[in-house]
């Protein structure tokens, strides 16, 4: 499962010229559009191809591409590319299409990757698994009778099967690294601002970010470098600086660097009744074998996991709520026509949303009317506060906190949508950390559904370097 | 004018109600007992300060863009972009 960077390999067949771009691209193509796991909302074939053409063009003149020129990608099909269809896999977009670009996709079009399909995930966002989408429920990508993870679960399964060589998620309260988890691949949650969100339909904006997943750390490194940055157009979007391969190559002599020591985890994540027997073990396991390298571990108290995902769904719930509302068939999407404007609305959005959708925003109306927001929202936004507070604690006396990603291994396709409020539950380990607005990544080992590395905001590097750390140590 | 918007007005969905699988998260919340209530003095969660807002700039869309917002939209009647009867109440 362990691979080296598919970006450079690629890249230097390309250079050798032992592989066309057309011919890569058309393979590509060819696989998405014979997939049985339902991971593809539309493909991109006219502007792949003609994209492709270019950069074999440069390749016969003798110019010199740039590493990711060529390279084939995935994105969520909640981000805009210009000229082809946004549907948020939903019906009340099923025939949007998008009139500009997301800033990250600008930034990958830039470098000179190719996009090849908009992928299938929960509608909006909304879910996590996959099966809230009107494209059929995605699969998973080593056991077809599984879900495929969500939201970005056609993502994940894209790169599992290597569809893509990377593709581009959303990750809200995990949609990026629970997927990555079901499917045995990396995914990146960066810290909040890091990329921007401009161009990324909003599920609940405090928290949205853009995720690469892929299946190398070197990988993960090279695709967010290109995205990330401050952009005029998001206003929460952050300045970083890039991460270098040295930076992240520490590997053995981690435990003797200053300051990096220091590795904690959730006691509560790991001793309840919830978590799957395997998945405990395994995480304790890998606790063992990294203790065996000298490095000090430390549990750590944290907030119950009831309390993590209530606070989560409250406040996302509250923000979709008030996101979605311009979803009312006026200047885009799948108008249906009554009596009057408020009666257009209303049968527009209630025949159009799914029904998680309308549970979400019907949940975000319900905390934000007059009576019960000082019982719930600002509840809720005081309890993130005091998570955030919580994390700061932490992140003094620890560098690293490790986490599984999921309580059990993935649902039966059919099994989430019975019940919902067990969904819910299942994203205990990942909400957190987009509360606390914290770089982490899902890596494919540990467990069953792999591990979760976070460290402080902004140390993104660190987490990579983590990563590549515990790839020779568990 | 007070009049009790029901969750099915305030979300413009027919008939929606609330659901007991949300109503179960919140009731997680209303009985949870935050160590500070003053949320608003606190600045952890990357608020954009007003110093930091950028510019008012008008940006011109280029004609594609155009031309893709005018596609999306719902319906056109004689060269005219049509919208849904406004009455007022």
């Amino acid at each position: 499962m362990m691979m080296d960077s598919q970006i450079k390999h690629i890249h230097q067949q390309l250079v050798d010229k032992k592989i066309s771009c057309t011919a890569l691209i058309q393979q590509k193509l060819n696989a998405l559009k014979e997939n049985t796991n339902n991971t593809v909302n539309s493909l991109l074939d006219d502007l792949a191809l003609h994209l492709a053409a270019k950069v074999d063009a440069k390749i016969t003149n003798g110019d010199t591409i740039g590493l990711l020129e060529g390279i084939p990608f995935g994105i969520k099909d909640v981000y805009m590319l210009q000229g082809t269809y946004a549907t948020a896999s939903s019906n009340l977009l099923k025939n949007y299409k998008s009139p500009y670009t997301a800033t990250a996709i600008q930034k990958l079009l830039n470098a000179g990757a190719i996009p090849i399909v908009k992928e299938n995930c929960d509608s909006f966002g909304h879910g996590s698994s996959s099966e809230n989408t009107i494209f059929g429920a995605v699969k998973n990508a080593s056991n077809p009778d599984l879900v495929g993870g969500g939201s970005s679960g056609g993502s994940a399964v894209n790169v599992a099967k290597d569809y893509t060589i990377f593709s581009i998620g959303g990750d809200t309260g995990g949609s990026v690294r629970q997927p990555a988890g079901y499917n045995h691949v990396y995914g990146l949650k960066p810290t909040y601002g890091r990329i921007s969100r401009y161009g990324l339909m909003a599920y609940a904006s405090s928290t949205d970010c853009v995720g690469p997943i892929a299946k190398s750390v070197e990988d993960i490194r090279i695709v967010l470098n290109v995205m990330s940055g401050k952009d005029v157009k998001d206003q929460t979007s952050i300045t970083s600086s890039e991460i270098s391969e040295e930076a992240i190559k520490t590997l053995s002599e981690f435990k003797t660097l200053k300051g990096l020591g220091k590795i904690g985890y959730f006691k509560n994540f790991i001793e309840n009744d919830a978590i799957d027997s395997k998945i405990k073990a395994d995480f304790l396991t890998a606790i063992e074998k990294i203790k065996a390298k000298g490095i000090q571990v430390k549990a750590l108290d944290f907030f119950k996991s009831d309390i993590l995902v209530s606070t989560y769904y409250t406040l996302a719930m509250a923000e979709t709520a008030s996101n979605l509302s311009r979803l009312d068939g006026s200047n885009y999407g799948n108008r249906i026509e009554d009596k009057n404007l408020k009666e257009s609305y209303a049968i527009t959005r209630s025949e159009n949303f799914s029904e998680e959708t309308k549970r979400r925003i019907v949940g975000g109306n319900q905390v934000l009317s007059q009576g019960f927001s000082d019982e719930i929202y600002l509840k809720g936004l005081a309890l993130r506060d005091a998570i955030s507070e919580n994390f700061e604690n932490d992140f003094k006396e620890v560098d690293i906190i490790l986490s599984p990603v999921t309580p059990n291994t993935p649902p039966k396709i059919g099994d989430s949508l019975k019940d919902p409020h067990a969904m819910y539950l299942s994203d205990a380990y990942t909400v957190g950390f987009s509360l606390g607005q914290l770089p982490t990544l899902t890596i494919p080992q540990g467990t069953d559904t792999g591990l979760q590395i976070t460290a402080a905001k902004n140390n993104d590097e660190l987490v990579l370097k983590f990563a590549n750390f515990l790839k020779d140590t568990i | 004018m007070s009049k009790i918007m029901t969750v099915d007005v305030l979300s413009s969905i027919k008939g929606a109600q609330p659901s007991e699988a949300v109503n179960k998260l919140f009731d997680v919340i209303k009985n949870a007992q935050p160590t500070n209530n003053n949320s608003f003095n606190n600045n952890r969660n990357n608020y954009v300060s007003l110093n930091d807002l950028r510019d008012d700039v008008v940006i011109e869309s280029s004609a594609i863009e155009k031309q893709i917002i005018i596609e999306n939209f719902p319906k056109e009647k004689g060269g005219y972009l049509v919208v849904s009867k406004v009455i007022e109440e």
